[in-house]
């Protein structure tokens, strides 16, 4: 059997001949041969002038005291680890865990903000039915309609439909089939969403 | 230089719970890991720290690697991103330190660059260096082609027997015989 110190001249040299394993049970349990593992990698990186400019004897008690300090429970082998994504970015943790739900959500308000400013430049241009949609200043405009006034011998209703439209059409109608054909013909400069019929279109095809 | 048997059999000893089997990995690579980060990073406190996170930040994501490549690819990618983020945030960063004249004696900077930047660490560096050129002088020719084949040119066992024209066995107890000479004039210096 090689001298142990042989065998872990072999090992850092990745020899065939080196029992990995055995080595490395008693490397790991041995902080002795560690150091000596230790030398033996600073005399390849001396003579390689790979050594840094100032050695720190300390620096992996530093790093190991970091560890179990940051993570105490932490050991390698949990499944709750980070990652390292393909470019070598360390994905941590909390990353991965908190920032799922906090994303999903982001994304289902980005949606209800482009679903809210699309409804509302359809309603303001009329392009759309109001069923089931109606203001309550609309609700209370038909209410009213509805009403006979006491005493009085118009109906509420009949005024508020005699808006323009109806004028035009008892007072004067040339007037109103001119206005008809001028929708008409320029209904394609309207500003409408392409599906929807313009105002300018329902209002002058309603009087045809 | 192969170390893939070594480095793959400490990774999955890590990946299984065994913390210290990352203490190895951290003494084998962390003058490459420095000396990596100083190419990013001149200050050598700063670079201490950042090399420390990169050691830090592999321990943590070592579950994740499955070995498609080698270890110290990994690591090296995870030291130069954490190298690189440092330098970001600090370019992002104000001026820097703002000290009173008060607690300027007790400035955490200032104690960090005395426990690495102390004349006595830089000492150690040119003493090893001078000490394991002075014992591989000493050393029968042999042993000195041997460890130098090996080292240096980075030859394998084979090649070396080849180059050398001696059986493979032989080689093997030249390179330790020659590691074991200079590890008796180096320990001093590091104990």
């Amino acid at each position: 059997m090689k001298h142990q110190d042989e065998n872990l001249s072999l090992l850092l040299d990745d020899d065939s001949e080196a029992d990995v394993t055995a080595v490395l049970d008693e490397v790991v349990a041995d902080v002795n041969l560690q150091y000596r593992m230790r030398r033996y990698q600073i005399i390849g990186e001396a003579l390689r002038n790979e050594l840094p400019q100032t050695i720190d004897t300390d620096f992996h008690h530093g790093v190991m005291a970091k560890i179990r300090q940051q993570s105490p429970n932490l050991g390698a082998h949990d499944k709750q680890a980070d990652q390292v994504n393909d470019r070598g970015i360390v994905v941590p943790l909390l990353a991965r865990t908190w920032f799922r739900p906090f994303a999903g959500l982001a994304v289902a308000a980005s949606v209800a903000v482009v679903t809210v400013a699309l409804w509302q430049p359809l309603q303001q241009q009329g392009g759309l039915p109001n069923d089931g949609l109606a203001s309550v200043d609309q609700q209370k405009i038909e209410q009213l309609a509805g009403q006979q006034v006491v005493g009085s011998a118009v109906p509420v209703s009949s005024r508020v439909q005699s808006g323009t439209r109806w004028k035009l059409e008892q007072e004067s109608p040339v007037l109103q089939r001119k206005l008809n054909a001028y929708l008409v013909n320029h209904t394609e400069y309207s500003s409408s969403i392409q599906g929807l019929i313009p105002q300018a279109r329902v209002a002058g095809f309603d009087a045809e | 230089m192969g170390t893939n048997l070594l480095d793959a059999e400490l990774v999955k000893r890590v990946q299984a719970g065994d913390t210290a089997a990352f203490d190895v990995l951290v003494q084998k690579y962390q003058h490459k890991v420095i000396n990596l980060v100083g190419r990013f990073v001149s200050d050598h406190a700063e670079c201490q720290d950042i090399a420390q996170d990169a050691f830090i930040k592999s321990f943590r994501a070592i579950n994740s690697f499955r070995g498609d490549s080698q270890f110290y690819t990994w690591l090296y990618r995870i030291a130069a991103n954490t190298a690189k983020n440092y330098l970001a945030s600090r370019a992002r960063k104000s001026p820097g330190y703002t000290v009173d004249v008060e607690d300027a004696e007790h400035f955490e900077g200032e104690s960090r660059l005395k426990v690495f930047d102390n004349p006595e660490n830089l000492l150690l560096t040119e003493e090893i260096k001078a000490t394991v050129f002075a014992a591989i002088g000493k050393l029968p020719e042999d042993l000195k082609s041997a460890i130098t084949l090996r080292e240096i040119d980075g030859l394998s066992y084979e090649e070396i027997a080849e180059v050398m024209d001696c059986p493979i066995g032989t080689v093997r107890s030249r390179i330790f015989r020659a590691r074991d000479v200079i590890d008796k004039e180096l320990r001093p210096l590091l104990e």
